[in-house]
């Protein structure tokens, strides 16, 4: 392996600092003032150079190394007061800072350093949030929600009204690698699409890349979704939660040892169904999910640290003895972040993953089961290395084990085999951040990816549908292997003060499909590997982007332009039922796709009134042999139009308003082109797939939150929301039915969900 | 099941509305449409033929009658069926049997049209068991048709409901994939609309049919039961019948039971 590691870094040619001055290396973390919370992508600049920068990496940390002098260090992140320091450098130093967030809303933030971030650095198409910043977004039902928020932005399409998933540049739902505490999430929704897994009390931030993701990220085709979780105040005890039309949530927080180590604990529950249960007619019901976000980190010294964290959520919906499901996922993290040298930071990290699913139902007195899994297990070790101030290299290995069980009914009549298939996911990369000059940028790295089926199940090999061979593979076995080199690159190349160009090329291959029975996506939906007929996927995406900053940085405009190309997409033919088919593999077929569009995105990041503005114009696409006669047809993703408008203003000290809204051009569906008689009964008649369009949705969504006067340690505040504030009845989705009056007539019904739905929510802290 | 699941989402996002909108639809390609049946019972036989029409025509579909229209088996038997208007045609000697496989071949104008059935073994179809639920205060009906499926695997059925003698227009399917060689305990699925009170008179007809014909079923119940969040992408269900035609020649066994609500 470590071979391997060298013989890439050689590949690459890295550059390392080969310049005889002396040089000594600033090295440390970077954390809240009040609370200790690490804060990532924080900015660390010396002002005696122009071009040496420094962004804090996921647990906070930094290194520079330069020449023996005084300098003067500026340290800014956002919402937070930046910091000037002068520091004299005659031998390694190792330096804590810590910022103060500005709450205070009157005062004019003075900032040493202009807030250029966009036009420096060469990532492309990445998207930050802080919980804090989407804190005042309204949402449905008052539930803040990070996916929601992650929507708002150009490039990212959610899959229907009130949906958590959501299409990244034409990407379907799964090619979405959703992190949370570098744990992968399996399904990121609750209640069937209406809300994320994402507790926002326990989350500190979450970054989306969309395609262009440093060689660090791998697995999926279309995007990374990477959410960390809080770490816990390690000064005081806080306890924090709210109460809300549909949830109740509670965090506690504090230190284990003073300014070194601290815990979070966090919990959220719906209680829908205990009004419910208040009519008799609704009793038996069962309808709620929770959630238990859990973390804490141990300072073993100066230079150790762990972290603990975990997550539990749960889907319970059923009925009396009749019907009864649950769904969740459960994951846990363990690292160990070391600072082997001023210059070396090394994270390793122990992952475990597991999405279950079960229903049961009873009919006729018995009782059928239908049940599924996924369990993963992950040894992640990652490097990130400092060789000169030009020169940010991260490099390491992840290997993932994974039990796929796919979804089988079971009861005492039926003997129905449930196989697990095992397989091995395993990538080295490398990755080297290199600032050549004042005005360009590389990101550049490679990552090679290997998958392996292991042994303990018959593979079966079709042709054209048609079984060819079986291949009978014993347990430890391994059988066929995946090997996938995937380059990616990105350049920013600052044409002035105010504006830069980026170019981006990159190549993602993912191993683990998802198949559905429905367009929405459902807890019943199977997750299948890499077999001898599913090959990885890849995409191969270029990118070229143009930012441009106004009135003193003020505004931030972002236009990016993409293509991109997919290949071993897969599909099934008509007819199939994924949870009986006997060998769902015979039932697969597959093809290419391609996507491109371009997106724009306005912000205005500072001033009473925030927000954005952000538009994509896109086109999706996918060719399938055995499907819409082997010809192109719309990806059913593809919306030619999409705007998401953001503004929250800040009135006083106590009233904050937010809006949104959005438009957006309907999904491409396949409605009936004719009819006929079946046997008397009249059958509908289709011609291209995707050919038409759901009605464009468009909505208004309303907050405003009222802060009351702090009293002592305790502060509260109310939210009001109006979600569809002038009440527009948007498709969720539309059925062709015979009118009952006048036979042989189909007309077309929609179904809107939410038209005029207030919201109160009530948050406190302590 | 989906039953409940509506009534559950119903009754958390109690805003919901139903309206019926116009929609843009394009244009049609009027095709061909063949549907044939042959039972284990007594002929005669029936093969209608008509062309689909747009979504929003009102009237009655155009009809084919100039067709030429043969069935023959694989034991040698073959004939030629007689048009008797309104795009029906009919045979008057060729006999269903458990077993044999039929091969109908329709000829309109320069196009020729074949299709391929074979009638499985008959299952025996006990009775209706009905079971009721309440929910949200409402009592809702499920139907059982009580047969005991063959130890071989493969059994295709297909089920006609109909109440008071009236024809309910939906499809219904079961087959042995999750549960081969047993009492079939599995309810009607799709009857999401279907209102049934004390009193009504439940007719169910049971056919065991081949492969194709099952397939071509089961694909259009996917399609009419689009769950919460819309179902599969619709398409026309893979058929029997080749040359582009719609529609399904079957060749399969029928009994039929009713019950009446109590």
């Amino acid at each position: 392996m470590q071979k391997k590691i060298f013989a890439l870094l050689g590949l690459l040619g890295v550059c390392f600092g080969l310049t005889a001055q002396t040089k000594f290396t600033i090295s440390g973390t970077l954390k809240d003032k009040k609370s200790g919370e690490a804060l990532i992508g924080a900015t660390i600049r010396v002002l005696e150079f122009s071009n040496v920068g420094m962004t804090t990496n996921e647990y906070g940390f930094y290194s520079l190394s330069i020449p023996q002098g005084t300098y003067t260090f500026n340290v800014s992140y956002v919402g937070y007061t930046s910091v000037t320091e002068q520091v004299i450098l005659k031998a390694n130093v190792s330096k804590d800072w810590s910022l103060s967030d500005d709450n205070t809303l009157e005062e004019v933030v003075v900032r040493a350093v202009k807030d250029d971030e966009n036009l420096t650095k060469a990532t492309m198409g990445t998207e930050v949030l802080n919980v804090k910043e989407i804190a005042k977004i309204p949402v449905l039902f008052g539930e803040k929600d990070l996916v929601k928020a992650i929507q708002l932005m150009p490039g990212v399409k959610s899959n229907g009204e009130g949906s958590n998933g959501f299409s990244v540049r034409g990407g379907a739902t799964d090619q979405n690698l959703i992190l949370l505490d570098e744990a992968p999430v399996y399904n990121a929704s609750h209640l069937l699409g209406f809300f994320s897994t994402f507790n926002s009390d326990a989350i500190k931030d979450a970054t989306i890349i969309k395609g262009n993701s440093p060689a660090q990220f791998g697995g999926r085709l279309s995007s990374v979704l990477d959410v960390k979780m809080k770490e816990g105040n390690n000064k005081e005890y806080h306890a924090s939660g709210g109460i809300g039309l549909i949830s109740s949530r509670l965090t506690l927080e504090g230190p284990i040892q003073q300014e070194k180590s601290s815990f979070i604990i966090s919990g959220r529950r719906t209680y829908v169904d205990m009004f419910a249960k208040l009519s008799p007619d609704f009793k038996d019901t069962e309808l709620y999910f929770y959630d238990l976000n859990a973390k804490a980190n141990l300072q073993i010294n100066n230079k150790n640290k762990l972290f603990f964290s975990g997550y539990l959520g749960k889907d319970v919906l059923g009925f009396g003895k009749v019907f009864g499901s649950d769904w969740g996922n459960s994951t846990a993290t363990i690292r160990w972040n070391s600072i082997l040298s001023s210059k070396l930071f090394s994270n390793t990290s122990l992952i475990y993953s597991n999405y279950d699913f079960n229903i049961s139902f009873l009919t006729d007195g018995e009782k059928i089961n239908n049940n599924s899994n996924i369990k993963d297990i992950n040894l992640g070790q990652d490097f990130s290395y400092y060789p000169n101030p030009k020169n940010t290299l991260r490099f390491g290995f992840s290997l993932i084990h994974h039990i796929l069980t796919p979804n089988r009914f079971q009861s005492e009549g039926i003997i129905s085999e449930q196989k697990s298939r095992k397989s091995l996911e395993n990538a080295i990369y490398v990755n080297n951040s290199y600032q050549i000059n004042d005005k360009i940028n590389v990101d550049y790295g490679l990552r090679l990816s290997m998958y392996s089926i292991l042994g303990g199940d018959t593979y079966n090999v079709y042709e054209n549908n048609v079984l060819s061979k079986s291949i009978l593979l014993a347990e430890g076995e391994i059988g066929e292997s995946y090997l996938n080199l995937e380059p990616r690159i990105s350049a920013n190349y600052r044409i002035n003060q105010t504006s830069s160009i980026k170019l981006g090329y990159a190549r993602n291959t993912q191993s683990l499909h998802l198949l559905s029975n429905s367009t929405s996506g459902n807890p019943t939906d199977r997750w299948i590997g890499n077999s001898y007929n599913i090959k990885p996927e890849i995409a191969d995406q270029i990118s070229l982007g143009l930012s441009k900053n106004f009135v003193e940085n003020k505004y931030e405009l972002n236009v990016e332009g993409y293509y991109k190309l997919l290949q071993n997409q897969i599909d099934y033919k008509d007819g199939t039922d994924i949870n009986t088919a006997p060998d769902i593999e015979s039932q697969l077929l597959f093809g290419e796709g391609r996507a491109y569009g371009l997106e724009v995105l306005l912000k205005k990041k500072t001033g009473k009134l925030t927000g954005w503005i952000g538009y994509t114009l896109s086109k999706t696409e996918r060719q399938i042999n055995g499907i819409n006669n082997d010809q192109w047809y719309n990806a059913k993703q593809d919306r030619t139009h999409d705007l998401s408008v953001v503004a929250i203003y800040n009135l006083s000290p106590k009233w904050s308003f937010g809006a949104t809204f959005i438009y957006n051009t309907g999904n491409a569906v396949t409605f009936p082109t004719g009819k006929y008689d079946l046997n008397g009964i009249p059958t509908l008649q289709y011609g291209t797939r995707n050919d038409n369009r759901m009605p464009s949705t468009h909505r208004l969504d309303l907050s405003a939150t009222y802060e009351k006067q702090k009293k002592g340690r305790f502060q509260s505040s109310w939210s009001f929301g109006l979600y569809n504030a002038y009440g527009q009845s948007n498709p969720y989705s539309i059925d062709f039915k015979e009118n009952v009056d006048n036979p042989g007539k189909i007309e077309a019904v929609q179904l809107s969900l939410f038209r005029w739905l207030p919201s109160v929510t009530y948050n406190f802290k302590f | 099941m989906k039953t409940i699941l509506y009534s559950l989402i119903a009754l958390l996002f109690f805003t919901s509305c139903e309206k019926i909108i116009e929609i843009d639809l394009k244009e049609n390609q009027s095709k061909i449409v063949i549907v044939g049946n042959i039972t284990n019972e007594v002929g005669p036989y029936f093969v209608k033929i008509t062309k689909s029409s747009l979504l929003n025509y009102q009237g009655e579909n155009a009809t084919i009658d100039n067709a030429v229209v043969t069935i023959r088996d694989n034991q040698g038997n073959t004939e030629m069926l007689s048009a008797i208007g309104n795009g029906n045609y009919q045979t008057t000697k060729i006999r269903g049997k458990v077993g044999l496989t039929y091969t109908l071949v329709a000829k309109i104008g320069g196009e020729t049209y074949t299709a391929q059935s074979t009638m499985p073994a008959l299952v025996k179809f006990d009775s209706i068991k009905v079971l009721s639920s309440t929910f949200g205060g409402e009592i809702s009906y499920d139907f059982v048709p009580v047969f005991t499926d063959p130890i071989a695997k493969g059994n295709q059925y297909r089920f006609v409901l109909s109440l008071n003698d009236k024809l309910v227009k939906s499809h219904f399917v079961l087959d042995d994939l999750v549960k081969n060689g047993s009492v079939n305990t599995q309810p009607l699925q799709n009857m999401a609309d279907l209102k049934i009170k004390t009193g009504d008179v439940v007719k169910l007809q049971m056919q065991s049919v081949d492969d194709n014909v099952g397939l071509y079923y089961k694909t259009l119940v996917q399609i009419t039961d689009s769950g919460p969040g819309g179902g599969t992408t619709p398409s026309n269900p893979p058929n029997n019948i080749s040359n582009g035609a719609l529609g399904i020649f079957s060749a399969h066994t029928i009994q039929e039971r009713s019950t009446t609500i109590k």
